[in-house]
């Protein structure tokens, strides 16, 4: 009896398990166009302030949706906007919260992942709590100044992003 | 008088001609981010307007990524082949169509041995008279020639500013 019992318990929790496996998952995620507008938005803010930046708008799992290489930018800027936005996307949070933890923990394990940068100007696109993507922008004369580029790139489209 | 001095001193000429020439710096136009994003924007529009959900890369002088845009509603591969296209077409200078006609029935063209190169229409060089400044690539639409017009429309948008 307690055998069969255990028998029973297994095919249950192998017939919940296949279920739960079996669903599949619903996203939301950027079209062309809304990416297209908050990488433009964002170099055009930063070109009102008289700063050329490079800007990478990257998909849920990291892919590149847009990349724009700004004027006259060394081209680091086109490499690190991406890593920007690639660290923005795997913490869901601001590039900014890596270049503190890394401050705190020179050692912390993600630095050793090929695109992860400690470095401000990187934000997540979030709708509600899904991180959806992330803009990185790079190539103002401090992270802050790229953030806050980045920052326009997503107001600008903030009513599409639900 | 020496031919051996006739020799040093020619040689010293040559020398003295050719040093101010290369110390010349090359002055030409290149795309700037605001005309490359019109042109990718131009052509995906293009097609869009005709039902294609295309991708788009606009390529510089050096073959360098000026603007890429990855289209969701297109197959993942239009990303990677609008990029091979357009440095087709800037490497040839040419639309990338005829360098698929040219290698076409000669699989093993030395090109095909490059990492970018690709056979299929789709591509056209962004030209500012006779220099080649970049190339524009799409890919997506159900065939390389209605990829190709669509490249056409983005360009002839901005011809005014190619110059």
């Amino acid at each position: 009896m307690n055998r069969i019992a255990m028998v029973a318990g297994i095919a249950l929790a192998g017939a919940f398990v296949a279920q739960a496996n079996a669903q599949l998952t619903t996203n939301k995620d950027l079209t062309v166009m809304t990416a297209v507008t908050i990488a433009q938005t964002a170099v055009e803010t930063c070109k009102s302030q008289g700063y050329s930046v490079s800007v990478h708008v990257l998909g849920r799992a990291g892919e590149v949706l847009v990349a724009m290489r700004g004027d006259d930018t060394g081209p680091q800027t086109f490499e690190n906007s991406f890593k920007k936005a690639w660290t923005s996307r795997a913490q869901r949070a601001p590039s900014l919260n890596f270049a503190n933890a890394v401050k705190q923990n020179p050692t912390v394990g993600a630095i050793h992942l090929s695109n992860m940068v400690p470095a401000q100007g990187g934000l997540p696109i979030m709708v509600g709590m899904d991180a959806i993507g992330a803009v990185g922008v790079s190539g103002a004369p401090g992270g802050d100044k790229d953030e806050a580029c980045a920052k326009s790139g997503l107001d600008k489209v903030a009513a599409d992003l639900k | 008088m020496s031919k051996f001095a006739v020799a040093i001193a020619g040689l010293a000429l040559g020398a003295a001609l050719t040093g101010p020439a290369q110390a010349q710096l090359l002055s030409h136009k290149d795309l700037s981010v605001g005309i490359a994003t019109q042109i990718a924007v131009g052509a995906i529009e293009a097609c869009k307007a005709q039902g294609y959900n295309v991708s788009a890369h606009v390529l510089g002088r050096e073959g360098q990524v000026v603007v890429a845009v990855r289209n969701p509603a297109a197959g993942f591969a239009t990303f990677e082949n609008s990029m091979k296209k357009a440095y087709t077409a800037r490497a040839t200078r040419a639309p990338s169509g005829r360098f698929a006609e040219q290698v076409k029935g000669n699989p093993n063209a030395a090109q095909f041995f490059l990492a970018n190169y690709v056979a299929a229409q789709g591509a056209l060089p962004i030209m500012v008279g006779n220099d080649v400044i970049g190339a524009i690539g799409i890919s997506g639409a159900p065939g390389g020639d209605k990829d190709e017009a669509c490249a056409k429309a983005a360009l002839d948008k901005v011809a005014a500013e190619l110059k």
